[in-house]
């Protein structure tokens, strides 16, 4: 991880709900430490004191040999408003890359995976797929949206071709990923690893489908944070360990587990 | 400029110091600062035994600040000494241990504990912690058990003791005296404030425990106010905490007649906000011809 100035290249509405913003690479370019699936980095959005805490962002796409890291967000507050309002130029002030990635679970790289995403999920979900992709693999993502307005226009889609649902069967399938999961049948997920990323009723679900059928599954889990490489326990996942139950910290140990690890609630 | 700063039979040497609580045990900012630009690292509370800490969420963001229950998640002392001290000991600043507990004994334990352990510089004493059932604020809120408690420790060792005091109580100068009284060599002055944030949508308190403690900016005030008191009433130095981002926020505490500093949530906004302090007090302290920490309390009188 590094601390670092760097410029805002894009920063555009992908549907009426989410955003992508990418900057320029200014932290550790060494092949060991850029932006893998999975991780994230913090953002200082104001020089001010409200709002105050850095933000953490899932990585949506790292680009090597260009050196521009990207990131899908929502605007949901204060702070995304303000981030939502960058441009071209702008500085931005960044400490990554952050967390465990997929890339640090056991069995990696999986082969054949299913990404299943909701919501802002689908940034990390989109890297994953293509980092599969490039290592030779086969993914197939699904993408979860509450309705059409929200279902991102990038130009990845066109490459990734992913499953897209809608709650309210406005576009695509209607229902939630783990609709499209549960018709799946025995020939079509047999192999497949299962990575998730987005709401917790849906990491738990894509947990408890792959549990069923003896499949691995890796969740990316969603947490407030305060200082994001560690120190303040602010982050805690309730995870299974030997003699009953312990905290690991989303920002550390996480965000992505092996799903079995976590102790859903 | 001797920016160097007396505590006990420790010498700091530079009054910058980062807050137990938001550096971890050190190794967690490796990576993104300079540990020679601090002057003492205060570690996460040490209790006897591990403690998982309190239920989520533990952080709720307010205007400019935050409100946390932490609960004292931290590793026991056993695994404190054999996992995170080594790594604590290469650091090139002071090491202070943040001891906690739920009795006068517990405290004494792990004190007697870490005796054994010789590149810890001395103890920041936790009777001030908002988010644990037993011990904690309840300590720091009777002069009489301050008292008991320090001298307790007092005969344990010679190293510094600093009391870290809470600003939930009436007259906080009063907890100061009873800290010297039982033989501290500094008090922290403040730990965090008790809060509340409710969810409205689900008509009930946002942290698990109800309440959180209080730090940030927006508790800076509440802090230099109490540094001005507790350093008017008691002889030994004054460490300032609360709400400290800058060189200028420095400086206020200084002014008010703290010693030394802290610096604790504004970590988590900017990792190298201690050496942005560290030098703006330098350049203030050179631009004001000083020569020692000192010469900044001769301005505002008591």
């Amino acid at each position: 991880m590094k601390h670092f100035s760097t410029t805002t290249l894009s920063n555009a509405a992908v549907s009426d709900s989410f955003f992508e913003l990418t900057f320029a690479w200014n932290g550790d370019d060494s092949a060991a430490n850029v932006p893998r699936p999975g991780q994230f980095c913090t953002l200082r959005v104001s020089p001010f004191s409200a709002p105050l805490l850095r933000r953490p962002f899932a990585f949506s796409a790292f680009d090597a040999g260009r050196g521009i890291a990207s990131i899908i967000y929502k605007r949901r507050g204060p702070a995304t408003g303000l981030l939502s309002a960058k441009t071209k130029g702008d500085p931005l002030d960044v400490i990554g890359p952050l967390g465990t990635g997929f890339h640090q679970m056991p069995r990696y790289p999986f082969g054949k995976v299913l990404c299943i995403a909701g919501g802002t999920g689908f940034g990390p979900m989109l890297f994953c797929a293509t980092e599969t992709i490039a290592a030779g693999g086969i993914a197939q993502v699904v993408l979860g949206c509450r309705t059409k307005s929200h279902v991102p226009k990038i130009a990845l889609l066109d490459t990734l071709r992913p499953v897209i649902t809608t709650d309210d069967a406005t576009f695509g399938l209607g229902g939630t990923p783990l609709d499209y999961l549960a018709k799946l049948t025995e020939d079509e997920y047999t192999g497949v690893t299962v990575l998730a990323c987005g709401p917790t009723p849906l990491c738990r679900g894509c947990h408890d489908w792959s549990q069923a059928r003896g499949l691995a599954c890796f969740v990316s889990l969603e947490q407030v944070m305060a200082c994001g490489v560690g120190a303040c326990m602010g982050c805690a996942i309730k995870v299974a360990a030997t003699g009953g139950q312990a905290y690991a910290r989303a920002c550390t140990e996480g965000p992505v587990f092996e799903s079995k690890r976590i102790l859903w609630t | 400029m001797d920016l160097s700063v007396a505590i006990g039979s420790t010498t700091l040497s530079n009054p910058v110091g980062v807050a137990s609580g938001t550096f971890g045990y050190g190794s967690e900012y490796e990576d993104l600062i300079d540990f020679s630009a601090i002057g003492a690292l205060y570690t996460k509370a040490v209790t006897l035994a591990p403690r998982p800490g309190n239920d989520m969420p533990r952080i709720v963001e307010t205007p400019s600040g935050i409100l946390n229950s932490i609960g004292l998640a931290n590793v026991g002392v056993e695994r404190f000494l054999s996992e995170k001290m080594p790594y604590c000991a290469r650091l090139p600043c002071a090491i202070i241990v943040n001891v906690a507990g739920a009795s006068i004994d517990e405290y004494g334990m792990v004190v007697d504990r870490l005796e054994g352990s010789d590149a810890i510089s001395g103890y920041e004493i936790n009777i001030s912690c908002p988010n644990v059932k037993h011990g904690g604020m309840a300590f720091g809120t009777d002069p009489a058990t301050v008292t008991d408690l320090t001298a307790n420790l007092r005969k344990r060792t010679k190293r510094p003791l600093i009391v870290k005091l809470t600003p939930n109580v009436t007259d906080i100068a009063l907890i100061a005296r009873a800290a010297q009284d039982g033989g501290a060599d500094a008090v922290s002055c403040i730990n965090t404030l008790v809060g509340m944030v409710i969810d409205v949508s689900a008509k009930r308190p946002v942290l698990p425990l109800r309440t959180g403690g209080l730090s940030g900016p927006a508790i800076r005030p509440i802090g230099v106010a109490a540094t001005f008191a507790v350093s008017r009433a008691v002889a030994i130095p004054v460490i300032g905490v609360g709400g400290i981002a800058s060189g200028n926020d420095a400086l206020e505490y200084l002014l008010a007649g703290a010693s030394a500093i802290q610096i604790g949530t504004a970590n988590f906004v900017d990792p190298s906000t201690a050496a942005q302090v560290l030098a703006g007090i330098r350049a203030f302290a050179e631009r004001e011809k000083m020569t020692c920490i000192k010469d900044f309390h001769q301005f505002i009188p008591r």
